[in-house]
């Protein structure tokens, strides 16, 4: 089987996140690394490989970003994905989520023509942008079924069967090969890279593809080709001291409900 | 040199590591040592994960990296509140020795169980009458057909309970009052005739100390360890990764001790809205911590270079002055710390009170540092010998 894990470079969430004059994300100021959520992607990946014993199975991490986001396939690679391949070109720069699912789609058409690709496994979202979407443009565009926010996977042969907990509901779906599946972060917490791994990942290989490797103009993508784009960003307000309730005359009671009750408390 | 910053793979372990600790971190460390409770679960994950044998040769399963290796998680662990006081003496020192000086049939037989951590082998040398005078070592092996009949008293000896092994430094019954030669035994905890004891210590660590009694416990031909008459050269295989490993966990603990200072010095204000880390009172002593801390850990990974590249008498004297200079600035780093948070810093809350004695023992173990400057007088200028 051949799997491609999509991961995404996102700045570290713990840092102090930062946008360009343009409205994009600061990619360079701030220190990146793998996007948690797509941690969960490759942890399935690298499980369904574990379970599936004797199997011939192939887990290639694809990420699209700046130069720096070789971090996040270098972390899948640590983890244990087999090979890398890293879609970097200027052009790219402020894509949106459809002109992004293009370039995914068609590095994984350029992985395909090499080996047939099984399965195309996501997060559910990125850490920075949050948009969900990423999948299901990624299965229209490959024209492939769609399974996503799975948080529990089960397989047997090619057909998938993942449980999808919703917020009123519980669904069990299924679904045969070649797919999308993208996986929530109830599937189970993502390995650490072992010392062997960190040491066997820099052998791996790993391929850097411009836009013209996988038959994309430049004009397709980057923020002027973007169907949406940001329109302006604000700092969350720092947080106000709360209000302070003296209680000097017994009046502390009625005080306190009055403030719960403009806020529509009670 | 060509090179100061430590390789990518070493970074890259470094934040794995790192990672991997502030899942468990400084309360569930706290916790199981208050509650008298052991860290094994934390061990086994460490084990599982690779990063505990990450010094023991691979096809013993093992990472096959160096002592540098090592220590670099010993301080990840420690600079977030997991110090694992055991990974000095199990995966450094014994899994060392054993990896150098074993028989292929030792090595296949203990170093697995050291690097996943389901074989846990403490490490006794000091004695009772002996302290740093490592010469007056008595515990006696004497040969029993090919058996070893071993005789002896250790005292501070870490985590004996949790060991099924012990790596004990004897010595050969012709010698007594001879020269040292060290002979090294790996002794079941479980053996007959060997006991051990808790020493109760003002320490908050889930790892005990023992007094040990060896009252003639009988152990096979092939419980010794490399070459009856190598000498210090074995001996020195183990403790240069000790002192480099005790080094790494010091300069940890003082990171850690560090970063809630400067934490806390960022955050609190008294005197108008001011942080108390704008005043030079409490910004210069940090920032000295941390001048000391960085070059205490350039020592360190000094000393770990030179030993990985199988100087031993070059990694000798390095690894004593990492171990000073570590020594010395964790427990500076960590007074500081206690400054900075005034009476919060002595609270449990807050987590720095328990590190003050888990540094100040680094200036006693696991070799004071008196014996370090005496070393230092002696062998790096020169000067006549005082004792």
């Amino acid at each position: 089987m051949n799997i491609v894990v999509c991961v995404k470079y996102v700045p570290d969430a713990t840092a102090d996140r930062q946008f360009e004059s343009d409205n994009t994300v600061d990619r360079v100021g701030v220190d990146g690394l793998l996007s948690e959520l797509d941690e969960y992607a490759v942890e399935q990946a690298l499980q369904l490989r574990e379970k599936r014993e004797g199997e011939d199975i192939e887990i290639t991490a694809l990420c699209v970003g700046p130069e720096k986001a070789v971090d996040a396939i270098r972390k899948a690679l640590q983890m244990g994905a087999d090979k890398g391949v890293h879609v970097v070109d200027d052009a790219i720069a402020g894509s949106d989520s459809v002109a992004t699912s293009l370039v995914l789609a068609k590095a994984r058409e350029k992985i395909g023509a090499e080996k047939k690709v099984d399965l195309v496994m996501t997060g559910m979202a990125s850490t920075d942008a949050s948009m969900s979407v990423i999948p299901a443009m990624l299965a229209e565009r490959l024209e492939l079924p769609q399974v996503t926010f799975a948080s529990v996977v089960e397989s047997q042969g090619e057909v998938f069967r993942v449980r999808r907990d919703g917020d009123t509901a519980t669904e069990i779906v299924e679904g045969r090969l070649p797919m999308v599946l993208s996986v929530t972060d109830q599937t189970g917490e993502a390995r650490y890279p072992s010392f062997k791994g960190i040491m066997a990942a820099k052998k791996k290989p790993l391929e850097t593809w411009a836009l013209s490797d996988i038959g994309v103009e430049a004009d397709q993508v980057g923020l002027s080709a973007s169907w949406t784009a940001v329109e302006g960003t604000e700092a969350r307000p720092p947080r106000t001291q709360g209000e302070i309730v003296t209680d000097e005359d017994g009046s502390g009671a009625t005080a306190l409900v009055d403030f719960l009750a403009s806020k529509k408390f009670i | 040199m060509s090179q100061f910053s430590e390789t990518e793979e070493r970074t890259e372990l470094r934040k794995a590591v790192r990672a991997f600790a502030q899942s468990w971190g400084q309360d569930y460390f706290t916790g199981k040592a208050r509650a008298g409770e052991k860290t094994t679960d934390l061990w086994l994950a460490l084990g599982k994960n690779g990063y505990l044998g990450v010094n023991i040769p691979e096809e013993y399963g093992g990472g096959g990296g160096g002592i540098g290796d090592v220590a670099a998680v010993c301080e990840e662990l420690a600079a977030v509140g997991c110090p694992m006081l055991l990974m000095v003496v199990s995966p450094a020192i014994c899994g060392s020795v054993i990896s150098r000086f074993g028989t292929e049939e030792q090595k296949q037989r203990w170093l697995p169980g050291i690097a996943d951590g389901t074989q846990t082998m403490a490490f006794a040398i000091t004695e009772p009458d002996a302290g740093s005078n490592s010469h007056r070592i008595t515990t006696t092996a004497r040969r029993d057909g090919t058996d070893w009949i071993l005789k002896g008293r250790k005292v501070y000896i870490s985590g004996v309970d949790e060991a099924s092994h012990v790596l004990v430094v004897a010595r050969t019954e012709d010698h007594k009052t001879g020269s040292l030669k060290p002979c090294l035994f790996v002794v079941p905890t479980d053996a007959p005739g060997f006991e051990y004891q808790p020493i109760p210590m003002e320490l908050v660590s889930p790892e005990q100390q023992f007094t040990v009694f060896i009252d003639d416990v009988r152990l096979p031909a092939d419980a010794l360890v490399g070459d009856e008459d190598a000498g210090l050269i074995q001996l020195f295989a183990g403790l240069n990764p000790e002192r480099i490993m005790a080094a790494s966990f010091a300069t940890g603990i003082a990171r850690l001790a560090l970063e809630k200072a400067t934490a806390y010095a960022k955050e609190r204000s008294v005197f108008r809205d001011t942080p108390i880390g704008a005043h030079q009172a409490i910004a210069h002593p940090l920032a000295q911590a941390h001048i000391e801390i960085e070059m205490a850990r350039l020592m360190t990974q000094k000393a770990a270079a030179l030993q990985d590249a199988g100087d031993d008498m070059g990694a000798g004297e390095a690894a004593n002055m990492a171990k000073y200079a570590s020594a010395e600035a964790a427990c500076n780093a960590v007074d500081r710390a206690v400054q900075t948070l005034g009476g919060n810093g002595v609270t449990q809350e807050y987590g720095v009170a328990a590190l003050l004695v888990a540094t100040r023992v680094m200036r006693i173990a696991p070799v004071s540092r008196e014996m370090i400057l005496n070393f230092v007088a002696m062998h790096s200028l020169g000067l006549p010998k005082s004792y």
